[in-house]
């Protein structure tokens, strides 16, 4: 595993790796084709359905604080515009916050004044300290984890997501150092981001990189429905905003302030859209020229709202389509490997809002696509059922959810999930028993 | 053939400034140089084989010894007793010591047959002048002398390692075929290569000695001098002796095996032991600092690299094994000093006990290698590299100031001197049978 | 035929969904009331939340929060709580946990001053860092396995990097030197592990109330990290019989800030400063958790501080002439001496249920008299540091120091002596040569055999496992001091193997001392006749083993020039280039030497090739040269083009096949 990312990330300019690749296309196409295109909605088709953020703060010592101030701020503010933790991948170089170097322990500010405190009562770091590697980055992002990953660690989109990548550290042309001892080439960043795309991981993907010469880590990205934006062109630096003199070293970088500074303005129901955010930096302010990079990007930028990268949007999909098929084989066999993985938490839950819904046809949606999934994930990587399952929990959950998802509403949401469960396994026992006698007699 | 004056003064000379210096081992701190001695050869690595199997586990649990269970019956019992205020090896340092004794007598042995071959072989060819030079120097003597007191031996002699007895094996392996003594070499060939694997190659010169017999001219110079010889003036390969060297080597190696066996009764036995020995030598699997450039090659290099480089580097030694050997089949006792002197430059955990071992045998071609070439700046680069490699080990470990780099040049020089070194030696062997070859043209 | 098949089948389909709603109708209404049926016939899960403070003699106050969930087994309930929370239950029913301890630790725990051998310290005094062991209902060949996916899942549940402890080189199996009678145990420790607010977050997650409401509700987190010491504790005991039960426990040790109380008269810098739950925590306790059983905050005296009170003959109200609580206690008790030269300590008991909103609980004290008191002692206290200096070798040394050792005597066994069990994990990279093991008592050197009565020791091996060492050592009880040196060489790693930060050094996770002979045991009895039902008492009761854990060491290994890579691969292979070349060139210069030779005879006309040809013909042929004089030479010309186009043809199709290969690849 170590060693085939470490292809991804060290060449794919090689040829042999190229020729990786098409076989990959090829072994992809070969499994995608035999469903009927109605089963496989096309990254294009399919509506915007969840959001995912993942934060990096790639420096190490205490004297990039700002970087992780950077980091945190971010967090916060996802999380105020409805991206619930569990949906968030948080990634930390190191501990500022009970740093013995820290006058104010557990607390990070990114203003002098301190009125904010970053930290807050309930963050949740997901990879901190020496895991924030290029390698751990990179398998957040393609989703080749070991089996044994935790789901907190993984990056569960699918092609119906939104996904905010926010990096912030020390760069340079086209690269970005990790904890000052690996570098993130531009080259590996456009070749994850073109798997993702191929695994269907995102709809759209919004890069917003906080370094010197930030511009230069997008020069390779080719794959469409790719939005970047970063602090600075090639040979800028960008600076930080102000320095804290209690803390004693500066707090915030400018292009992430004057970004809070436009989100501090909105809630998550008002629909500013990305391009007046982008309009928002003003150079002399920023020191350095923000640039973004819009010509993968379909949409125009005036008529999409920030909420869509920054926020959460809680809808719904309606797939009647996988309706009829449920008196079909595939419908039984799905059951069954729907609950012959039983033990596993995940699948539970899934299970869980299968049930939840038993009048609508989501149930038999559920199914179909997981089974489908099954098809899809022949192909190569592990975790796509996660992928899968946790769409269909996904789309669930957003019902039901209230914008800052409470750990406390998170919980009574899970406990009530699981007097479902137990159900739902055996109802599923019984309509096995039933479609397999339907199928011997037809 | 004159004696050399002095010789038996200079040799027990020799050996009392080892004793002498034998109490300030410790002082010294000779013992955890990493220019005398290797995870191979360490004895404070064979104490603690030795306490582990005491305390009934294996020697080899934990990666700490690697070295021979024989090593560890011999000289495991002796490292336990200690006397109050000596150093902790004293009675290891006396054996060795005396290992190092026989080890001078045994190439003294050598040189005095490869002189009387080489004054009868050139009597045959009746070259009058150059017997005169060879009259005038017993190469046997010279070579032990340099062997005795040579710094390199006596560091490695009384900074406890067990190199000492290695070498012992690798000479016993050489005298053996010279004197055609077939279990004699036999068993020192064994044991050589159960020792430290390398001097496995050793066995195509002492089949070649077995053969051929001690170093001679090559033979068509024989008849190029009398073109009507009988086969019996030109020397011919015997069969014989090889045939015993084969069935004693057999003997010896299934004896040692069963012993090993033996000793290791109740452990995972014989694999464990080749992987731990033979195994940790082929795949360089410690990287703590020595006068050799794997070590900080294989910490730096890429690990998907690794295992190209480590195939590289070993069948680097066995490359050479074949062209020399055409080349200078008549003369094996050369023969197996140019392979004593590659594998001990490229081998995984170099030390200078090997550098002793072949600096002494070079003393036993002076006549042949009289006018070598680059032989001063030689001289000067082994002693530059032997003071400044610990001056930088110093720098970069002890005092903090020097880097890794400094130490690892240290290593490249020594690497370079020994290329040269051992370039050279050939080049000449080369010239003087053509200087042999004109003279009898003239002649 | 068709007809009635299709009748047939939409007859089926409808049955069918018929039939799959009646299901769904009754899994919905029917079992949820058998759940709760069987809820009534079982035994409820219960909360019960505690805290203890007690004042130390540093002008310190130890603060230990205790939550404690019980889940007995239920197997009308399957996986379905009330209180429990889920995600321990899965792990202890998907990895069949029979015991897990995890604690995260910021702080050293000072035993000389914080108490070395009472119930309390011995429980919740852990090392910095992350330290987890667990043991499994499962065979030995599944445990290593099971162990790794546990150490995963447990950091993606708390937000640590306790997936290191994966690796082989990180975990050990101790036999009897952690534990008395540990089977099959995994012990792993990370002492560099950061500790901090996404670490008690979701610990705090797992409790029904959360930090909504109860004792919880004091952890504000600013105020606990400034704190000098704090240890959140997770402990899991589950068994067939008795179900699942959750220990959390977090202990504090904070430095009250000299507050509303410290303004009057009586502070001046004798007394100790007094202090409430306010002043500690700067946040109120209102109410207790509704989920709870019950809930507590207990206030505790230790004994010699009991004493030096009942010497100003003040009785046990709350207030006396030595110091004056804020709150009226409910209950007073008192320790049984279980001593007869020990004085015993007072603990005085509140019921939170009886605080609200509208008048919050904040239980303090207010010291009247200068008191000077010491803490509880340990038999021996250990410690233990590096010597020797370099990057090269260096050698570990422990040391014990022993106080007061007759009052353990009488708990102390046979002829006096006193046991000490010496549990140390070292890491692969310093290689620990245990021939050198000395110890020396009171300055002399004994021999091993004398001291050490058991020895259990797994050498480290590279890159695989860690060296483990048990030891039980056996002192005279009129030993003053004692000394344990191991010498050890530190190892080179791969430049890949440093972390980024590797001129820092690398972490010997702290060593545990244990002292089988001595139990630390306290059973409380109250001074009115009704007594205590808590639940963090019976577990000073019950005799726990006194132990202490050591320092942490920090070892520097020296670093390979991180920028070399390439530097050092071009050199060395460049060594190996010169050598092979020159070596090679001096075997061919035969070559030239012949030709001379041949030119220098008049009497052979014949080409370079040929001469080399014919020679190693002869030389395979094993004829002599003599006869090759004659040989003629047309065949020696005619096998002298042959090669030769041969060899051309070979190295253009070569050069052919490679150009070809590299176009196709660029």
């Amino acid at each position: 595993m170590a060693f085939d990312i470490q292809g991804t990330s060290l060449s794919w300019s090689s040829p042999q790796a190229a020729r990786q690749l098409v076989f990959l296309l090829l072994v992809m196409g070969a499994v995608l084709t035999p469903s009927s295109p109605s089963d496989i909605p096309s990254s294009s088709s399919t509506m915007h359905n969840n959001n995912w953020a993942v934060l990096v703060c790639t420096s190490r010592f205490w004297f990039n604080y700002r970087h992780m101030a950077n980091t945190l701020s971010l967090y916060r503010t996802v999380k105020r515009l409805g991206i619930p933790d569990e949906r968030i991948i948080l990634m930390l170089a190191d501990d500022m916050a009970c740093n013995a170097r820290n006058t104010y322990p557990a607390q990070v500010f990114n203003n002098e004044n301190h009125q904010l405190n970053l930290y807050g009562d309930n963050v949740e770091v997901d990879y901190r300290g020496y895991e924030v590697t290029v390698e751990n980055f990179l398998r957040v992002l393609i989703g080749r984890h070991e089996s044994a990953v935790p789901r907190s660690k993984r990056l569960l989109s699918d092609e119906g997501s939104h996904v905010l990548l926010y990096m912030s550290g020390h760069g340079g042309d086209e690269f970005l150092k990790f904890q000052d001892s690996e570098e993130l080439q531009s080259h590996d960043l456009s070749d994850v981001v073109k798997q993702m795309k191929e695994k269907h991981r995102f709809k759209e993907l919004l890069i917003m990189v906080d370094t010197c010469q930030a511009a230069t880590l997008f020069s390779q990205l080719h794959s469409p429905g790719v939005l970047a934006i970063g602090s600075s062109m090639k040979g800028q630096n960008a600076y930080s905003h102000h320095l804290d003199s209690d803390i004693g070293v500066s707090v915030v970088d400018r292009f992430t302030f004057y970004t809070l500074a436009f989100f501090e303005k909105l809630n998550m129901y008002s629909n500013a859209s990305l391009g007046s955010l982008f309009n928002s930096y003003n150079p002399n302010l920023l020191m350095s020229t923000a640039f973004c990079r819009m010509d993968l990007y379909q949409r125009p930028l005036h008529e999409v709202p920030v909420t869509n990268f920054f926020g959460s949007v809680m809808k719904t999909i309606h797939t009647e389509s996988s309706y009829k098929l449920v008196s079909s084989a595939p419908g039984v066999e799905s059951s069954h490997d729907l609950h012959s993985v039983g033990a596993d938490r995940l699948t539970l839950e899934a299970e869980a809002d299968v049930v939840k819904q038993i009048d609508s046809p989501e149930k038999r949606a559920v199914k179909i696509k997981r089974k489908k999934f099954d098809q899809q994930s022949l192909g190569d990587g592990n975790g796509h059922q996660q992928t899968k399952s946790n769409k269909s929990l996904v789309k669930v959950i957003k019902g039901r959810e209230d914008a800052e998802a409470s750990p406390f509403s998170k919980a009574l949401l899970t406990r009530k999930l699981f007097t479902f469960s137990k159900i739902s396994l055996i109802m599923e026992l019984f309509g096995g028993k039933f479609f397999r006698t339907t199928c011997m007699i037809l | 053939m004159a004696e050399i004056r002095w010789f038996w003064p200079l040799v027990v000379l020799a050996l009392a400034f080892r004793l002498l210096l034998v109490p300030f081992a410790d002082s010294l701190k000779l013992g955890s140089r990493p220019e005398v001695a290797t995870p191979l050869t360490s004895l404070r690595r064979l104490a603690e084989g030795y306490w582990l199997k005491q305390s009934s586990l294996s020697p080899y649990a934990g990666s700490m010894y690697h070295g021979s269970p024989l090593l560890l019956t011999m000289l495991g019992p002796i490292t336990m007793k200690r006397i109050q205020g000596q150093p902790t090896h004293l009675f290891c340092s006396f054996i060795f010591v005396f290992v190092d004794f026989l080890t001078a007598m045994l190439i003294r042995a050598i040189g005095q047959k490869l002189v009387l071959k080489n004054c009868k072989s050139l009597k045959l060819l009746d070259l009058s002048k150059l017997i005169e030079s060879f009259v005038c120097l017993d190469a046997g003597g010279v070579a032990s002398l340099i062997y005795l007191w040579n710094p390199f031996t006596i560091v490695s002699c009384v900074g406890s390692c067990t190199s000492p007895v290695e070498n012992f094996m690798v000479v016993i392996a050489i005298y053996g075929a010279c004197s055609r003594i077939a279990p004699l070499a036999a068993f020192g060939w064994v044991m050589a290569t159960h020792f430290s694997l390398y001097p496995v190659i050793l066995l195509i010169p002492v089949i070649l000695l077995l053969g051929y017999g001690p170093d001679a001219p090559p033979s068509k110079l024989f008849l190029h001098k009398n073109p009507s010889a009988t086969r019996s003036s030109i020397r011919i390969f015997s069969w014989k002796p090889v045939v015993y060297f084969t069935i004693w080597a057999a003997i010896w190696s299934c004896y040692i095996l069963l012993l090993i066996s033996i000793f290791l009764k109740g452990f995972d036995g014989l694999s464990e032991m080749l992987k731990k020995t033979h195994g940790f030598i082929l795949k360089v699997e410690d990287l703590s600092p020595n006068i050799g450039v794997l070590w900080y090659f294989f910490a730096e290099v890429f690990d998907f690299f690794r295992a190209f480089f480590l195939i590289l580097f070993h069948v680097n030694i066995l490359f050479m094994v074949l062209p020399l050997a055409i080349r200078l089949m008549h003369r094996p006792c050369f023969l197996a000093f140019v392979y004593i002197t590659i594998s001990s430059m490229l081998k995984s955990y170099p030390s200078v006990g090997d550098a002793a071992l072949y600096l002494g045998l070079l003393g036993l071609f002076v006549n042949e290698l009289a006018e070598m070439k680059f032989s001063f700046f030689l001289f000067c680069g082994y002693i530059g590299v032997s003071l400044l490699s610990p001056v930088m080990h110093n720098l970069w470990i002890w005092r903090g100031t020097g880097n890794a780099n400094f130490y690892f040049a240290t290593g490249l020089g020594y690497a370079c001197l020994q290329t040269v070194l051992v370039v050279e030696s050939v080049s000449k062997m080369l010239n003087y049978d053509r200087i042999l070859r004109k003279q009898l043209h003239t002649a | 035929m068709a007809e009635l098949r299709r009748r047939f089948s939409t007859f089926v389909s409808v049955f069918i969904i018929f039939f799959f709603f009646f299901f769904v109708f009754f899994s919905a209404i029917v079992l949820p009331t058998l759940a709760s049926v069987g809820d009534l016939v079982e035994l409820e899960e219960e909360f019960t939340e505690e805290l203890l403070l007690k004042p130390l003699p540093d002008r310190k106050v130890l603060a230990h929060f205790h939550f404690e969930i019980l889940a007995p087994p239920s197997p009308v309930n399957g996986r379905h709580h009330h209180l429990f929370p889920k995600a321990i239950a899965q792990l202890v029913h998907k990895f069949q946990i029979r015991e897990l301890e995890l604690s995260f630790t910021q702080g050293r725990w000072n035993y000389e001053r914080w108490g070395g051998s009472d119930p309390l310290s011995m429980a919740n005094a852990k090392p910095p860092g992350v330290e987890l062991w667990a043991t499994f209902h499962r065979p030995e060949s599944e445990i290593d396995h099971t162990w790794k996916n546990l150490t995963h899942a447990l950091s993606g549940l708390f937000c640590s990097s306790i997936n290191f402890l994966e690796s082989s080189t990180a975990f050990s199996a101790p036999h009897w030197g952690f534990q008395p009678n540990s089977s099959v145990l995994r012990y792993g420790a990370l002492p560099r592990e950061a500790v901090c607010t996404e670490n008690l977050t979701p610990w705090l997650k797992l409790l029904p109330c959360r930090d909504r409401a109860g004792v919880a509700l004091l952890l504000n987190r600013p105020s606990i990290y400034r704190g000098h010491y704090h240890s959140q504790k997770l402990r899991l005991i589950s068994s067939k019989l008795t179900g699942v039960k959750l220990e959390q426990t977090l202990t504090i040790v904070l430095h009250p800030s000299v507050e509303r109380y410290g303004l009057d008269s009586f502070s001046d810098g004798s007394t100790q400063p007094s202090w409430s739950l306010n002043s500690l925590f700067k946040q109120q306790l209102m109410g207790k958790c509704a989920l709870a059983k019950d809930s507590r905050v207990l206030f505790e005296l230790e004994h010699d501080l009991a004493s030096q009170i009942d010497e100003t003959e003040s009785d046990y109200t709350w207030r006396n002439a030595a110091f004056e609580l804020s709150t009226m206690p409910d209950r007073v008790a008192r320790v049984m001496k279980s001593l007869p030269n020990q004085d015993s300590s007072v603990l005085y008991g509140f019921e939170v249920s009886k605080s609200s909103d509208s008048m919050p609980m904040d239980v303090g004290i207010k010291w009247k008299l200068p008191l000077i008191w010491s803490s509880s002692h340990a038999p021996v206290y250990a410690s233990r540091f590096l010597m020797g200096s370099g990057n090269e070798r260096g050698s570990i040394a422990i040391t014990f120091q022993s106080s007061h050792l007759d009052e353990w005597l009488s708990t102390g066994s046979d002829g006096c002596a006193v046991h000490a069990v010496v549990f140390q994990v070292v890491p692969w990279y310093v290689k620990v040569y245990y021939h050198t093991l000395n110890i020396f008592m009171d300055g002399k050197r004994q021999t091993i055999s004398d001291v050490v009565k058991r020895m259990k020791i797994s050498p480290s091996e590279d890159k695989l496992s860690p060296g483990t060492m048990e030891l039980m050592l056996e002192f005279p009880c009129d030993m003053q001091s004692a000394t344990l040196t191991l010498d050890f060489d530190k190892g080179f790693l791969h430049v890949d193997e440093y972390p980024p930060d590797a001129n820092q050094g690398f972490d010997i996770p702290s060593a545990l001392i244990t002292y089988p002979d001595c139990y630390s045991s306290r059973s409380y009895q109250t001074v009115d006749t009704s007594h205590f039902k808590s639940s963090l008492l019976p577990k000073f009761k019950e005799g726990n083993l006194v132990q202490s854990y050591t320092e942490v060491l920090l070892v520097p290994l020296t670093t390979p020039d991180f920028s070399m890579p390439y530097n050092v691969i071009t050199f060395t292979c460049t060594i190996l280039a010169l050598y092979f070349g020159s070596m090679l060139n001096v075997l061919r210069r035969r070559v030239g030497e012949e030709e001379r030779l041949s030119k220098s005879k008049a009497s052979e006309r014949r080409g370079l090739i040929p001469l080399l040809l014919l020679k190693l013909s002869s030389k395979l042929r094993g004829k002599r040269p003599e006869t090759m004089q004659h040989s003629s030479p047309l065949p020696s010309s005619s096998s002298f083009f042959g090669p030769k186009l041969f060899i051309k043809v070979v190295l253009v199709a070569v050069l052919a096949i490679f150009w070809n290969y590299y176009l196709k690849d660029s």
